[in-house]
């Protein structure tokens, strides 16, 4: 057991002989400067405990009320007491009433400086209660004055410091210092706490001639009462003050800018990291020494007569740059390399960093990540096919919970469950909904690689094919060809997979530990899952039944049913919208390249003779791999069967690539399954040169900007598209008479609007008018699209019915806005609410505002009862009372109850995580 | 597990690969094609002539009269084609214009219309047309002597069309900067004057070729004060026209907007029925023919023309009886309408109907007006036969075989020659 300091004497102390004291051995006297909760009566013992002659007086430095023993002086302030001392007095020991220095701690020091002729020494500082740790030994600063100890957290003392060294400063916890220099400084600086306190107190010696030397010899048990680990903004505001004090005014005419920006790098970083209190604490320290501004003014002034040298002397012992940059970067950076590796290769040793197979697996898909996301930086996300900006935080939120789904013609059905995580996320990011779509996309990619490196792991494989199996995931023969019809979704839910599909498999180190973290995680990663693929939330589930068949073990039933509780955040929309995975219809019609089983089975029959755990990883990638290819080769089952089966496939691929790279060696079997995974690993990677990951390029809302700049008071109204070709219509598509067609929100299409809802009557009726004009029997189909407040009418691709119809017509008027497509404006369309009068309604929120008045307004959505106030049918749309100004929607309550239920789980899994935490 | 799981595996790949890739979905079937009830018709209105616009239809429905000049709807009028159903609706009282185009909507497709302009010494009549189809062809236009020849090219929808014309006359095709991407704007009607731009022709014949949009183009020819308008429509290759009996100049004029030789073949209907091949010709590329019909007889008569080639033939007449052009039918049907036929106050107005089927035909003829009548007559196999018209806004002429049916018309010395309009459904 380590000893404490208040055992006195130590062993130590005991074993090593004190140090002789010289014949005329300097007259010392000791300034114990109380702290806070510490025990003066104990510091006087130990001090008394001083082997050394002649013995010291004590003065207590000050107020408290404690008694004091017979012989043991009080004064109220250092300076006081410093000022007080007598000429026959050659040293001052300076100690922290929380400080308990060996018996021989004040010989050592006097002899140290006496032989070095130094004017300050200091002692080693050890923790208190924590055997032989290290505090301090001295140290160097960098320019802005924070210390850098050179020790490591935690680390012992082995005497390996123990060598007698001019420093930059000393800690003022144990510090001897001439009489005459700590007169001629008036002490220290009372304002500052005590690292600050010695940091300047130190400066100030040297930049008055004085030497500042570190000696090991006189060990300190520190209880660090006195300070909060040197990191409270009261020892930043100290640091910036010593600063203030000790540099030459050309030298602060640079070094406070300067110290400003590595404020706001620092807090921008800690923020990263998720600290908040870096950023807090540089502003009260700026506050702190704004306030004390003349106070240092005169402390300046005050040292000047005592300044011998320039600020060079300070420069002496400093780092270069920022050591709070230095180390808030290497934290980061040690966190993100961390993700990489569980073994933290790079993290704890760079001589192991780079012979781990995994990290470089992790390193080349990075980069090729890189590569294959750059489009997102310099460009932005696409906007086409189903990609689309995400719509206003509060209002995916309040669609999410319920609320009007504006897709279409408006409908109540349930809006798909990632409107309420994209709306969550883009609220984190404080409704920056552009940039927390751009940060979203980019973490899908390192999601899918990271979760892909970290599952394979979690199954117990190490090799470089587990990271590089992520880009498989990403861009295989499923998820491929979903990215590039522009399903965002479909990067989403590669990226989720992996990682709700490792929260069902526990490591064996950690099988029994931590249950309440592995239920959280498995809830928690469910979610997303069954939030942007409904479908796949069963993957996990089925995961574990094939694993468990193939024989491998570390998979909890469990939790893959705990997983799947993440499907209820679906529950409303599949509920709203059955068709969605029954009507095979909707599908977007995907094949794959018929030789992809193939090639699975290829890859997968060498590892059939390898070891069994190749063959089992390999096994399960294969039948997922195979029976996705096969599901989504069936025409049966709608697109959310279709969506799911294709990323499936994609999962499958990527598994027997981490299985077929694991091990590379010249076994013919492994090189066999090796080069057959390359080759889907390359078939792969060619999908994602586009630099979008595999989305088409394009901005269809860029290209429909005129709807919204055109639009009048009003307000923008729809745009519909046709086309004879499905591609060409963004998100879902309804079948016209021989096109395919859709309305959009003439303001840009959102997320949101991906997706169609079943139709109702005035989809029916919008159908029905499409028949007519496209028939040719309408004159005036802008009278006919009106009501639907069709704006703008859009025909892509190749020239069709519709445009041989349009020819011939008095009311839509063909406007060559785009060399790309045919537009015509519909100049008698109705606004999207009309209040019949001159009054002006607008959209807001997921409803509609405008003046009060006694009228009602017509809505050109669908009508549903949900819609207030006064709701009321006029054909096939709304209509509700203006008499509040406001057109709101709430859906059932069932609807609402299954929205809150995801909320609830989800709160519930943050709360098991954080408890599951704590308990280990 | 090592054997069964690869049997499993290769199982399933072998399913993947042989079921087949799932039918991409496809839209809806198409809606039935169906022309919307609407006819366009050349509209004068100023300059001492004024139009009188007829629809006839066989329901009692709304019909409204669109006149459209500048991008604009310079006017429109709504009636109604009554128990009769017809009605006349003169220009002056929707809106005075100039030379516009009208666009009348029409109570069903079994409906036609058409126009009489008339002036203080002039008169001409033509049916207005159905949607325009992107390429067709008029043929019969001169110049020569400093005669006035317009092409009246009209648009009524919503977008801007741009036709090129190709102009032929007898010093072959014309090159002039005014015929190429010639631009129709929206709502709006373009004159093209070749008297202005090529004067002294003789012999002309215009293929308008629609780039963009649609356009109809109607051709009105000036002669010593009278006038004659006719419409260009698209070429075909066997077409039917009954020829009123009468001297003076009766010509029949082919021509054809192939840039290739066309092959053609003239029956005759005469009073001894009908001649095969009566006569026969070569069309040069994009040349005209013309035919001396007085020549042949003065009486009642018709042709038919078969050719290799898409030709339009014309009805060039110009006597003591007045100055008319009407371009021949390229179908038989057993309803015509006659729009105008009998609207001539103080004039005399005859129907020529031609029997082409191999039986003869029923023919009634009906006056579409407050009291109507009908009257009925037989006509033999390969028969034509010319009768009389009292006052009316139309005539319905119905048969119990196929026929063509057209009306001439004369008051003092001007004439009016007109294509009926067949009805083809309903």
């Amino acid at each position: 057991m380590a000893p404490r300091m208040t055992d006195a004497p130590s062993p130590r102390a005991a074993e090593s002989p004190s140090p002789e004291a010289p014949s005329a051995a300097p007259v010392v006297k000791v300034l114990l400067t109380t702290v806070d909760g510490a025990d003066l009566t104990m510091a006087l013992a130990t001090v008394g405990r001083q082997v050394y002659d002649p013995t010291p007086d004590v003065v207590v430095v000050g107020l408290e009320s404690e008694e004091l023993p017979e012989g043991v002086a009080r004064v109220g302030s250092l300076e006081e007491a410093i000022a007080a001392t007598e000429a026959d007095t050659d040293y001052l020991w300076i100690l922290h009433s929380d400080a308990r220095p060996r018996p021989d701690a004040l010989g050592a020091l006097v002899s140290e400086v006496e032989l070095a002729s130094a004017a300050l020494g200091g002692s080693k500082l050890l923790v208190a209660g924590a055997g032989e740790e290290l505090e301090s030994v001295g140290g160097s600063t960098d320019v802005f004055g924070e210390p850098h100890s050179g020790l490591d957290e935690g680390e012992i003392d082995l005497q390996q410091y123990d060598v007698v060294r001019e420093v930059a400063f000393v800690r003022s916890a144990s510090m001897l210092v001439r009489r005459d220099l700590a007169q001629g400084l008036k002490g220290l600086d009372e304002l500052l706490p005590p690292i600050a306190a010695g940091l300047d107190f130190s400066q100030r010696a040297r930049l008055a001639g004085g030497r500042v030397i570190s000696v090991p010899s006189s060990e300190v048990y520190h209880q660090g009462r006195c300070n909060e680990g040197g990191r409270g903004w009261r020892e930043q505001a100290g640091r910036l003050r010593a600063m203030v004090t000790a540099y030459s005014p050309l030298t602060l005419l640079w070094l406070i800018p300067y110290d400003f920006i590595v404020s706001v790098l620092d807090s921008l970083l800690s923020l990263l990291l998720l600290r908040w209190r870096p950023a807090v604490h540089y502003v009260l320290s700026w506050g702190w020494n704004t306030y004390h501004l003349f106070s240092t003014i005169a402390l300046r002034r005050r040292f000047k007569p005592v300044r011998l040298l320039g600020d060079e002397e300070l420069f002496r012992f400093q780092a270069r740059g920022s050591v709070r940059l230095r180390e808030v970067g290497s934290e980061l950076s040690g966190r993100i390399l961390s993700m990489f590796d569980e073994d933290q290769a790079i993290v704890r040793g760079s001589r192991r960093v780079w012979g781990s197979s995994g990290i470089w697996g992790a390193a080349i898909a990075v980069l090729v990540l890189a590569f294959a996301m750059r489009s997102f930086i310099f460009i932005g996300v696409p906007n086409v096919g189903a990609s689309f900006p995400f719509e206003v935080a509060t209002t995916s939120l309040d669609r999410w919970f319920a609320g009007w789904n504006d897709s279409g013609l408006g409908s109540p059905a349930p809006v798909h469950p990632s409107i309420g995580v994209t709306g969550l996320w883009s609220w984190l990011w404080f409704g920056a909904e552009g940039a927390a779509r751009t940060l979203l996309t980019i973490a899908f990619g390192f999601l899918a690689v990271v979760g892909m490196g970290r599952l394979a792991g979690r199954l117990g494989y190490r090799g470089p094919g587990r990271y590089l199996s992520g880009l498989v995931l990403l861009a295989g023969p499923g998820t491929a060809l979903l990215a590039g019809s522009g399903s965002w979704l479909a990067l989403a839910a590669a990226a989720s997979l992996p990682w709700a599909v490792r929260a069902v498999f526990v490591h064996p180190h950690e099988v029994g530990r931590g249950r309440l973290s592995h239920i959280g995680w498995a809830a928690l990663l469910g979610i997303p899952l069954a939030a942007f693929s409904p479908l796949l939330a069963v993957v996990p589930l089925l995961s574990v039944m094939v694993w468990r068949v193939l024989g491998g073990k570390s998979s909890s039933f469990g939790l893959a049913l705990i997983a799947l509780l993440g499907a209820v955040v679906a529950v409303p929309f599949l509920l709203g919208d059955p068709a969605w995975i029954l009507d095979s219809g909707r599908r977007l019609g995907l094949s794959v390249v018929e030789l992809w089983p193939v090639f699975l089975a290829i890859a997968f029959v060498p590892m059939v003779f390898i070891d069994s755990a190749t063959r089992r990883l390999g096994a399960l990638g294969a039948l997922l791999g195979l029976v996705g290819l096969l599901t989504a080769g069936l025409p049966y089952g709608g697109p959310g069967v279709e969506e799911a089966a294709l990323v499936l496939a994609s999962f499958g691929a990527a598994l027997l690539v981490a299985a077929g790279l694991d091990v590379v060696t010249m076994d013919p079997r492994r090189l066999m399954g090796a080069v057959v995974s390359v080759t889907i690993l390359l078939l792969s990677i060619g999908a994602l040169g586009n630099g979008r990951l595999g989305l088409p390029g394009g901005d269809l809302n860029e290209r429909l900007g005129f709807a919204s700049a055109l639009a009048g008071d009003a307000g923008p109204g729809r745009v519909l598209i046709a086309s004879t070709q499905r591609g060409d219509i963004p998100g879902e598509a309804r079948p016209g008479p021989g096109f395919w067609y859709r309305v959009v929100d003439g303001q840009g299409m959102t997320s949101d609007e991906v997706w169609l809802p079943a139709s109702l009557p005035g989809d029916d009726n919008l159908d029905q008018a499409l028949r007519k004009i496209s028939g040719g029997g309408e004159l005036r189909p802008g009278e006919l699209l009106g009501p639907f407040a069709v704006d703008w009418l859009v025909l892509l691709g190749p020239m069709f019915r519709l445009d041989e119809v349009l020819i011939a017509q008095l009311d839509l008027a063909p406007i060559p806005f785009d060399p790309d497509s045919r537009v015509f404006a519909n100049p008698v369309s109705v606004p999207l609410a009309d209040s019949g009068t001159e009054s002006i309604w607008l959209r807001s929120g997921t409803g509609f505002a405008g003046e009060s008045g006694s009228g009602r307004v017509s809505l050109a959505v669908n009508n549903d009862d949900g819609w207030s106030p006064e709701p009321g049918p006029h054909d096939w749309h709304a209509t509700v009372s203006a008499i509040d100004g406001v057109a709101s929607f709430r859906g059932e309550a069932l609807n609402i109850a299954l929205a809150f239920s995801t909320a609830v789980l989800m709160l519930l899994s943050l709360g098991l995580l954080f408890i599951g935490r704590r308990r280990r | 597990m090592k054997y069964p799981s690869l049997i499993i595996v290769l199982a399933l790949a072998v399913g993947a690969f042989l079921i087949p890739a799932p039918d991409a979905p496809e839209p809806g079937p198409p809606a039935g094609v169906e022309d919307p009830p609407v006819s366009i018709c050349a509209i004068e209105e100023g300059s001492g002539r004024t139009t009188e616009v007829v629809i006839l239809s066989t329901v009692d429905g709304p019909t409204r009269l669109t006149l459209f000049a500048s991008g604009e709807s310079a006017g429109s009028i709504g009636q109604s084609t009554g128990a009769s159903g017809s009605v006349t609706i003169p220009v002056v009282n929707v809106a005075a214009v100039g030379t516009v185009g009208g666009l009348i909507e029409m109570p069903a497709s079994s409906s036609a219309a058409g126009t009489i302009v008339v002036g203080a010494e002039s008169m001409s009549a033509e049916s207005c047309a159905a949607i325009p189809t992107q390429q067709s062809f008029i043929t019969g236009g001169s110049t020569i002597g400093g005669q006035p020849f317009e092409l009246h090219l009209m648009n009524p929808y919503a977008g801007e069309a741009v036709v090129e014309l190709v102009v032929q006359s007898e010093a072959g095709i014309e090159s002039n900067d005014r015929f190429e991407s010639v631009v129709v704007p929206a709502r709006s009607s373009t004159v093209v004057d070749f008297a202005e731009l090529i004067p002294g022709r003789e012999t002309l014949s215009i293929a308008i070729e629609t780039v963009k949009g649609r356009v109809l183009g109607v051709g009105r020819q000036g002669i010593d004060g009278e006038s004659a308008v006719w419409k260009a429509v698209e070429g075909s290759q066997d077409w039917y026209l009954p020829i009123p009996k009468g001297g003076g100049s009766k010509r029949l004029v082919i021509g054809t907007p192939s840039n290739v030789e066309v092959e053609y073949q003239i029956d005759y209907y005469g009073p001894e029925g009908l001649e095969e091949a009566y006569l026969a010709g070569t069309l040069s590329p994009r040349g005209q023919n013309s035919f001396d019909l007085a020549a042949i007889t003065e009486e009642t008569a018709g042709v038919r023309i078969i050719s290799t080639g898409p030709v339009v033939p014309i009805l060039w007449i110009n006597s003591e009886a007045g100055f008319a052009i009407t371009t021949a039918s390229a179908v038989e049907a057993t309803r015509w309408f006659l729009p105008g036929a009998g609207a001539l106050a103080g004039g005399q107005a005859r129907a020529v109907i031609l029997s082409v089927g191999i039986d003869g035909a029923i023919v009634s003829v009906r006056s579409l007006r407050e009291q109507s009548l009908v009257r009925s007559i037989d006509l033999p196999a390969d028969g034509v036969v010319e009768i009389g018209l009292e006052i009316a806004d139309g005539y319905l002429i119905e048969s119990s075989g196929p026929i063509v049916a057209m009306w001439v018309a004369r008051r003092d010395n001007a004439g009016i020659a007109a294509m009926g309009v067949p009805i083809l459904d309903g």
